[in-house]
């Protein structure tokens, strides 16, 4: 970027008239060449082929002129003045490129910016990157950078690092010209099953220009994978936010953070999960903790002796004990045995052949068929038709309540009991995770909600297979892991959560990136050595050599 | 709140305690004669690197990916590239001066993550799940430490110059100070400096890369990339200045803050930006 070391020898007052005349020239150079590209812009519209084709033809001209025109022209380029003023500048441009949206159609900058939509548009600065006075900036920079190398030379250990890191910018500038100018890039949309595509859809700047590139070879979609990460269960904690939505203000709950439910041992995938029961704090003040976890949640009922209230019976009925209060009928799934249960003796079961009738009052255990009854003592231990019956247990009094309890250890419906203490007030409150709702806290300003995350996508692969006559290949292109194949490199880039057979594929020919690498290879060599090698070329200091600014310069 | 941080996360409190610990024994190494101070403070510093180092670890281990994903696992990383930089320089530079404005910064950085509350472990989009994902967030974040530590040492060095107390704590020669060498503020900057150019070149161009492997485009105007490239211009600018036009003293220690307060918005203020919902650099939880 700069420049040659400071010159000593003229006297202060040639050097103020100097320095006077740099700060004019790399003012005139600097705001000439934006002004020259805004008046240009009018006629020419901003474009990759713009900046390409502008900065390369104004850089060549510029440079040109310092060899031929008489005057500062050439050291100005090449000093720190001029490159100053223009890393300035061109930061200016890269930070207003961040504060002004770019590529949107013109309605929008008057909707978001109308104070200064009109000088936005009229000066292209929604392309600002792609811009006539970007454009002129980079030229002056390239002019600059080739002014400086120049100097450089003939090339010295001393000072290779300057020079290395100078080529490396231009030769990743250069290979950035001839991606942006020779670059092709598009869409290739495929379903899996072996749908075949043999030309991109062209974009430029992620917009469809309508043009379309055949491909020198065909690519076949074989299988779409669309992976995601294990399905987890976690109590989500929110707090009450206000938003703007469509210019209207209200309240809304965001996720601040979330608690496990329970744990996996990090180490043993297979280990089954242990609830986390643990109370945790919450930043408001209040706890919580998870006083239960069903994995998969039902609600089933407990029959226990009471000192009022009907009586009761467990019995086994081929193999599955029920309790049975007063009035109540346990059957076989095929409905051909039954047992009854009731205070006085109760009626048969209609449709049933054979049923066992027990009654309290009467102690009596009645099997009944359509050939005639037998009663037996009713007594706890009471084994009836071989044993496909078995009396159990007997209360004269019984209370019946329902209790939460899990099926099995599959996560099929889960469910937890949170406990909460909000000011000191505990509750409890049952949530499942197949329809999750909030346990609000301190003033509904905040709430626990567990819920289920099983739509987090791990990754999408497209398996694919590419031929060109007699050579074909097969890979795996995912995000991150492209695949090179015939000139032509594929990225994978979207998929369809609604159709798990749609693979986006982006399809990029850039004969110019390897030169942007090189470039890059050349500045991390190039500033590595100019920083920590040269000094030692120059006896351990790499600034000792360098004068010292006076303090008004 | 602080119940919260506490009980939920006391490992990151106990190192942000040791962080602060740290803080105020270089603090009194500054009054006092003693060497203790100055030592407990190198002490409670290496102790926090270590507890940092162990915090990292564990939620590496947990997540199964770098705790590198979110805002909150960014500054942990941080304190501890900043710490691990600082005791470095300490050893290398032979000097306790500068423990304050590290160990306030590693504070601060732990301070300012445990107030953020996207403390849960997030899972890795697609996207980040690189090879270049892991050295590209070492590289920058080492880089940012060390520009860091330079704009301690350069507002240490401005204030020097102003404030009678702090000169004589630059010059001293017992306390603070191990060597009993007067420090060449200056010349300790710059080399922090150029230590974090150095990385932040390497660390933007492995962006690059990266960003070309995962989208097929090296450079998308994304506003981090910019950001970052203000940066990188501005700390260029401070090594043509000192190289060129032989900027020392207050002038250059001036560029050196201007430049770390460029870093700061480029790590912390994009999502401020009203482009930054086309960022793919926006943390989540900010």
């Amino acid at each position: 970027m700069s420049t040659s070391p400071t010159p000593a020898g003229p006297s202060p007052a040639a050097s103020v008239s100097a320095g006077a005349r740099e700060a004019r020239l790399t003012t005139l150079l600097v705001f000439g060449a934006m002004a020259i590209g805004a008046i240009l812009q009018i006629w020419i519209p901003p474009g990759p082929t713009t900046l390409v084709a502008a900065t390369g033809g104004a850089s060549l001209v510029v440079l040109g002129l310092s060899f031929v025109v008489p005057g500062r022209l050439r050291s100005t380029l090449s000093g720190f003045r001029f490159t100053s003023s223009l890393l300035i500048a061109l930061a200016i441009f890269a930070i207003l490129g961040t504060l002004i949206l770019q590529g949107k159609p013109a309605e929008l900058y008057r909707a978001k910016y109308p104070a200064v939509a009109g000088l936005i548009l009229a000066l292209r600065f929604d392309d600002i990157f792609h811009g006539l006075p970007y454009a002129g900036l980079m030229a002056l920079f390239g002019a600059a950078i080739l002014a400086s190398a120049s100097l450089r030379l003939p090339l010295s250990a001393r000072r290779a690092g300057f020079f290395i890191a100078h080529v490396g910018l231009l030769v990743s500038g250069a290979g950035a010209a001839a991606s942006s100018m020779l670059s092709v890039r598009g869409r290739i949309d495929l379903f899996a099953g072996g749908d075949v595509a043999h030309q991109v859809r062209v974009t430029r700047g992620g917009v469809a220009t309508g043009a379309f590139e055949k491909l020198p070879f065909q690519l076949r979609l074989d299988q779409f994978d669309l992976v995601n990460y294990e399905t987890e269960y976690r109590i989500g904690y929110y707090e009450k936010v206000r938003i703007v939505r469509e210019g209207v203000v209200m309240d809304d709950f965001k996720l601040k953070t979330s608690f496990d439910a329970y744990r996996v041992d990090v180490f043993n995938s297979r280990a089954e999960p242990i609830p986390d029961l643990d109370r945790h704090r919450l930043p408001g003040g209040d706890s919580f903790r998870v006083k239960a976890f069903y994995p998969d949640f039902e609600v089933a009922t407990r029959t226990t002796p009471a000192s009022e209230g009907p009586p009761a019976l467990l019995v086994t009925l081929a193999g599955r004990s029920t309790w049975l209060q007063a009035g109540e009928v346990v059957s076989t799934p095929d409905g051909t045995l039954a047992v009854a249960f009731g205070q006085q003796r109760p009626a048969p079961p209609p449709g049933v052949s054979t049923s066992v009738l027990v009654s309290m009052s009467d102690r009596q255990a009645v099997v009944h068929r359509a050939d005639g009854d037998g009663a037996q003592p009713l007594a706890e231990g009471l084994s009836l038709l071989g044993g496909v019956v078995r009396i159990d247990r007997l209360l004269a009094h019984s209370a019946r309540g329902a209790f939460y309890q899990t099926r099995s250890r599959e996560p099929r419906n889960p469910a937890v009991v949170i406990e909460t203490s909000v000011h000191g007030l505990v509750s409890e409150t049952l949530a499942t995770a197949a329809q999750p709702r909030g346990v609000f806290l301190r003033d509904g300003q905040s709430a626990l909600v567990f819920e289920k995350r099983d739509k987090e996508v791990k990754a999408f692969l497209s398996h694919v297979t590419a031929g060109q006559g007699p050579t074909f290949a097969r890979a795996v292109i995912s995000v991150n892991d492209p695949f090179d194949f015939g000139g032509w490199t594929l990225y994978q880039v979207n998929y369809n959560p609604e159709d798990p057979t749609y693979s986006g594929l982006e399809a990029v020919r850039d004969p110019g990136v390897l030169w942007v690498f090189v470039g890059f290879a050349l500045i991390c060599v190039g500033v590595f050595y100019m920083l920590y090698v040269e000094p030692r070329f120059r006896g351990g200091g790499i600034d000792r050599q360098a004068p010292v600014a006076p303090a008004d310069s | 709140m602080l119940q919260y941080v506490f009980v939920e996360h006391p490992f990151f409190a106990l190192t942000s305690l040791l962080y602060l610990a740290s803080t105020i024994a270089y603090g009194l190494a500054w009054v006092s004669p003693s060497r203790l101070p100055g030592r407990a403070g190198t002490a409670l510093m290496v102790a926090g690197v270590a507890l940092n180092t162990a915090v990292i670890a564990g939620r590496w281990v947990e997540a199964g990916r770098a705790p590198f994903k979110s805002l909150f696992e960014s500054l942990v990383f941080f304190a501890f590239c900043i710490a691990l930089l600082y005791v470095v320089f300490e050893r290398l530079y032979k000097t306790r001066l500068f423990g304050v404005a590290a160990g306030l910064m590693t504070f601060g950085s732990m301070a300012y993550a445990l107030t953020k509350w996207d403390a849960e472990i997030v899972k890795l989009p697609p996207a980040l799940q690189s090879g270049w994902f892991v050295p590209h967030v070492m590289v920058y974040f080492v880089g940012y430490a060390a520009v860091a530590i330079a704009t301690g040492v350069a507002v240490v060095q401005l204030l020097s110059s102003r404030i009678p107390f702090v000169h004589r704590l630059t010059t001293m020669k017992a306390g603070s100070v191990l060597s009993g060498e007067p420090l060449d503020l200056d010349r300790i900057s710059y080399d922090a400096v150029r230590f974090g150019f150095v990385l932040l070149t390497v660390g933007l161009l492995v962006g690059s890369v990266w960003a070309k492997s995962a989208w097929g485009d090296f450079w998308v105007w994304d506003p981090k990339e910019n950001w970052s490239l203000v940066t990188w211009l501005i700390y260029g600018a401070y090594l043509h200045l000192r190289k060129v036009r032989g900027w020392r003293g207050d002038r250059a220690a001036w560029v050196a803050i201007i430049g770390f307060a460029v870093v700061m918005f480029t790590y912390l203020g994009i999502s401020m930006l009203p482009t930054a919902e086309e960022s793919a650099h926006v943390y989540t939880g900010t």
